[in-house]
């Protein structure tokens, strides 16, 4: 039921993995070399590593415009990512895609999403697949605080719950959509709450605390692997950066910015793996250089592949 | 002639929903119920009330819906101090209460939330009103009832002799230092991390000790009860030793640990606890929940140890002071006859 | 005056809601943010929360309120963060707000004015970057604007605000920066007229939004070589201006439509069945479209360059009917 040392370290690592993957993109982006919008997830990684710990195989999960976080927790392949969001042939989806669409399907990775809230039903419909088939698999929604004010919201979790769907709905609440402070756009603070609006469990966990967030999804994994229905987990964080790349963020201070930086979520897992003795100095260095290394190499690649041809501006439009 | 209350907006919503059939107690509700006190409060001639500011802001929200219909003549005020939305708010704001010179604070929350509350109220009672099922501490009562006991205590009506009672407590000890307090149960974990707070793996259990044993309580205190039952009042507690799910413990006690969470509980020992006996926490690293929640790491070669006090926080016992108040006649009133009338 | 065209379109809020109290904005992020383009700034500061509203992501209510509210005496305006998010409020716009007059036997109005932003050019991938204006060309009891200057933007904006039907004013996410002479004062641009961008005796192009910006480039080019074109914009596109388009292909007997949206059923088909409709005679050669190709818009950027039709593309298709 607990994760063993090797896959706490695995935990440590895919947050770092995140992390540096992320601040590279910020940079790189802000250099010129990454097109279009780029929404980064620095901050939240607890949440994607805490929920995907818990996956095998036949899971699914769906994302949102947030996504790389979601993707690398998932254990998609660093390079594929970045060569997507620089909009290369070798990225996941041939560069056609980029930051907001980047999936792996092969890995179970229903895609980030540009439609805020459009994973919802997606993931009910994964695990209705699931559920027909019989596999034993279940599927995740990430989506955000403001997510949870769209309609999908409200019908796919009724769905899940009367159909008893093996889907786990996490709402990553980092208590802004854009310029949207969570006490203007809803009337409730705890967004589990709305749980009990559909009869199924909710809870809310901190979302900075990736053991917190481990084992609330071990459980309604767990749950939905049973057979019991769908299970609503908020988890309370807090993104780092803007909004997207570019957001001079008026909307929040610089203030609540700072305290939240201290409950870093990828500290404060280090110092605990330290303090109980389960991992040493050295081992987290080290593997704080292979993340390093493997960044690079993203990178790298990333640059090298080229552009997708032309000619591939209308293929992959319908099935042949 | 003032009141404090302290909302918890953090509280009814934990794992326990998923991992037992906790209630759901969302902040609307929370809201709804702090007006009842308020009105009962106010029924009473309470001249001030006392907010903790907080994230979801059950002050304003509160105020917004008595402003029209049910005009209070009771002044609400906010305390003026800032929030970090942490446990650490409501020792603060417990404090300042303190400082005000309320004559009771009322809680809303769980046994976590009264913890917090007590290290900030020093000698001031609490009022705990239970927003949930998981609780032991707080009492479940109608908010107007609690706001009309409140009420009674600080108008005078009632004298804190009769109303009040004083619990008792654990100190836990990290290398020789007071570290923290549990009003019901410390239980030591073979864990390493606080993750989602709450106690629903029976197997992890090492340790407990216990303010309170009672079989009518749902949580530790539940096992504690199944072995003896130990009433609030009572001048001591007790220590169990729990054995290993694999091991060969010759009694185990079957206890409800969470709302529907039925577990055989394997138990090595066990000793009651006299005031100001100190025991030794067996294992290190490891993790002691406070009150039914993960909250204190111990670090590997710190040493940790628990002590029963008798210096819990005092409590309002609702009933003896509604009764008190009413042999009194406070709730009686006669009709004048005008003068004149046949 | 010169200003860019969301100094324009900003200019045309403010002017309105001062005008008119009625008026007021609604959606996401258009308060202390701005809009996600910033067009709605400092109008929060100016008019307060009462009537610049910020909702949460939820533009099923968003359109839907504004119906309700355009049918009990307001005067919503409306905003929509991306074209491509009309998906999720379809209902609300389509069988309410554009048939409840005719269902309602004509006893009331909805004079809702529904502002969003379409086009690709910023990498914003398949999902932040169509063109759907064909689809409320098919709707019955809509408006379909679609502005290329600041000026228009500014006197269409206006008139649609104060047309008591629903419109949908479709803005271009690459020409908010575009700058342009804008009259001083209050004026109005009719729903329903078109402009000759240029005039010109050879070939008449019909191009809308930033694509009349690179016919004109196109038309500068071909001049060069001799052939004058005209470049008609029709600035609304219901109601469409059949005159202005029929007496220019009159005149040169050649036409080229140019959009930015998929070619496939795209407002092009309607244009080109116009003419061959009323005005067969006039042509001289067969009509062309130049248009994205039937795919999502890529986010690559070289795909994203080579799916909106160039002024190069526009060249070609005017040469290939000479
Ligand atoms: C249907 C829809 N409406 C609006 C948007 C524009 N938009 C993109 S992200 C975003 C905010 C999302 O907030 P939240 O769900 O809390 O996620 P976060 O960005 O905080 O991770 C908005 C409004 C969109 N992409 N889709
Ligand atoms: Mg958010």
């Amino acid at each position: 039921m607990a994760p063993n040392k090797e896959e706490m370290l695995d935990m440590y690592r895919k947050m770092l993995l995140i992390r540096e993957f992320e601040e590279t993109v910020a940079n790189l982006f802000s250099q010129g070399q990454i097109p279009g919008f780029v929404h980064l997830y620095v901050g939240e990684e607890a949440v994607a590593v805490g929920v995907c710990s818990n996956l095998g195989d036949k899971d699914y999960i769906a994302s949102t415009h947030r996504g790389h976080g979601h993707g690398i927790a998932r254990g998609a392949s660093v390079e594929k990512m970045m060569a997507e969001i620089f909009g290369k042939i070798d990225g996941y989806c041939k560069g056609k895609g980029g930051s907001m669409h980047i999936a792996a399907v092969e890995l179970g990775f229903l895609g980030a999403n540009g439609i805020v809230g459009a994973g919802l039903p997606l993931a009910a419909g994964a695990a209705f697949a699931n559920k027909y088939l019989k596999n034993g698999g279940v599927a995740v929604c990430f989506f955000g605080d403001g997510a949870s004010n769209r309609a999908t919201f409200h019908e796919a979790l009724n769905l899940a719950s009367i159909w008893k769907l093996p889907v786990i709905f996490v709402c990553e609440n980092n208590m802004y959509g854009i310029s949207m402070s969570q006490e203007r756009h809803q009337n409730i603070n705890d967004i589990a709450d709305r749980a009990v609006a559909y009869g199924i469990p909710g809870v809310s966990v901190d979302g900075n605390d990736v053991m917190a967030v481990y084992e609330a999804a071990a459980e309604a994994i767990k749950r939905a692997r049973a057979g019991e229905g769908p299970t609503l987990i908020e988890c309370k964080t807090y993104r780092f950066r803007g909004h997207f790349e570019g957001d001079a963020c008026v909307y929040r201070s610089e203030e609540e910015v700072n305290e939240w930086k201290k409950k870093c979520p990828i500290q404060r897992f280090g110092t605990s793996l330290l303090e109980m003795n389960i991992a040493s100095r050295e081992e987290l260095d080290a593997i704080s250089a292979e993340v390093k290394e493997q960044i690079k190499n993203a990178v790298e690649f990333a640059r090298k592949s080229p552009y997708p041809d032309v000619s591939e501006l209308t293929t992959d439009v319908y099935c042949d | 002639m003032s009141v404090g209350i302290i909302a918890n907006p953090a509280s009814g919503k934990d794992i326990r929903r998923l991992v037992a059939h906790a209630t759901v107690f969302d902040n609307n509700e929370k809201a709804n119920l702090i007006r009842r006190i308020l009105l009962g409060l106010d029924s009473l001639g309470v001249r001030r009330v006392w907010f903790m500011p907080d994230y979801f802001g059950f002050y304003q929200r509160v105020l917004d819906s008595l402003a029209g219909r049910c005009r209070l003549a009771l002044e609400a005020r906010l305390l003026d101090m800032k929030i970090n939305a942490s446990q650490d708010d409501s020792r603060r704001a417990a404090e300042m209460m303190a400082a005000a010179g309320v004559s009771c604070i009322i809680t809303l929350g769980g046994d976590g939330t009264n913890r917090v509350v007590a290290k900030g109220a020093g000698n001031i009672p609490l009022l705990p009103v239970s927003t949930g099922t998981n609780n032991v501490f707080p009492v479940m009562v109608e908010g107007t009832v609690a706001g009309l006991a409140a009420g009674l205590l600080a108008t005078g009506a009632v004298e804190p002799e009769e109303a009040l009672q004083r619990t008792k407590m654990l100190v836990i000890y990290i290398n020789g230092r007071p570290a923290d307090i549990a009003l019901i149960d410390a239980v030591v974990l073979a864990d390493r991390f606080t993750g989602s707070r709450a106690v629903w793996d029976a197997s992890k259990i090492r340790q407990i000790a216990a303010t309170r044993g009672s079989t009518a309580c749902i949580g530790i205190a539940s096992v504690v009860g199944g072995l003896r039952h130990i009433g609030p009042a009572e001048p001591c507690g007790m220590h169990v030793i729990v054995g290993s799910p694999t091991g060969d413990a010759a009694v185990s006690v079957r206890a409800a640990i969470g709302p529907g969470l039925i577990k055989r509980v394997p138990v090595v020992a066990y000793h009651l606890l006299q005031p100001g006996q100190r025991i030794q926490v067996l294992e290190s690293p490891c993790v002691i929940a406070l009150d039914g929640e993960r909250e204190l790491r111990i670090n590997a070669g710190d040493s940790a140890e628990i002590e029963l006090s008798m210096e819990g926080p005092w409590v309002v016992d609702i009933d003896r002071t509604l009764a008190a108040a009413a042999a009194r006649g406070v709730f009686r009133e006669h009709r004048e006859r005008p003068a004149g009338n046949k | 005056m010169e200003m860019t065209y969301s100094q324009a379109i900003n200019a045309a809020l403010r002017e309105e809601m001062k005008r008119d109290d009625t008026v007021y904005i609604l959606g996401e992020d258009v308060g202390i943010f701005g809009g996600c383009f910033g067009v709605t700034a400092g109008l929060i500061q100016e008019f307060g929360p009462e009537r610049v509203l910020d909702t949460p992501i939820s533009e099923t209510a968003i359109v839907g309120s504004a119906v309700g509210a355009a049918a009990a005496g307001l005067r919503p305006v409306a905003e929509i963060m991306f074209m491509d998010f009309m998906t999720v409020c379809m209902d609300e716009f389509f069988n309410q707000a554009a048939k409840m007059r005719y269902m309602f036997g004509g006893k009331v109005k909805v004079p809702l004015t529904l502002r969003t932003v379409c086009g690709a050019g910023l990498g914003a991938a398949a999902q932040h970057s169509q063109s759907l204006e064909a689809w409320f060309t098919h709707m019955p009891g809509v408006k379909v604007v679609m502005p290329s200057t600041p000026a228009d933007a500014k006197g269409l904006l206006v008139s649609s605000i104060r047309d008591d039907n629903p419109v949908i004013f479709i803005e271009h996410k690459m020409l908010y920066g575009v700058t342009g002479e804008v009259p001083e004062g209050e004026y109005t641009i009719p729903l329903g007229k078109a402009d000759i961008k240029r005039e010109g005796r050879d070939v008449t192009v019909v191009a809308t939004s930033l694509m009349v910006h690179r016919a004109l480039v196109a038309a500068e080019t071909l001049a060069g070589e001799g052939i004058e074109v005209e470049v008609v914009d029709p600035r609304t596109l219901v109601p469409f201006d059949k005159e202005t388009l029929l007496q220019s292909v009159e005149k040169t007997g050649r036409l080229v439509i140019v959009h930015e949206a998929v070619k496939n059923s795209g407002f092009g088909a309607e244009i080109a069945a116009i003419v061959a409709e009323e005005g067969f005679d006039f042509l001289d050669a067969p009509v062309k479209r130049v248009a994205a190709p039937f795919a999502p818009v890529p986010f690559s950027p070289p795909l994203e360059a080579a799916y909106v039709p160039s002024e190069e593309k526009i060249i070609e298709a005017i040469k290939s009917l000479f």
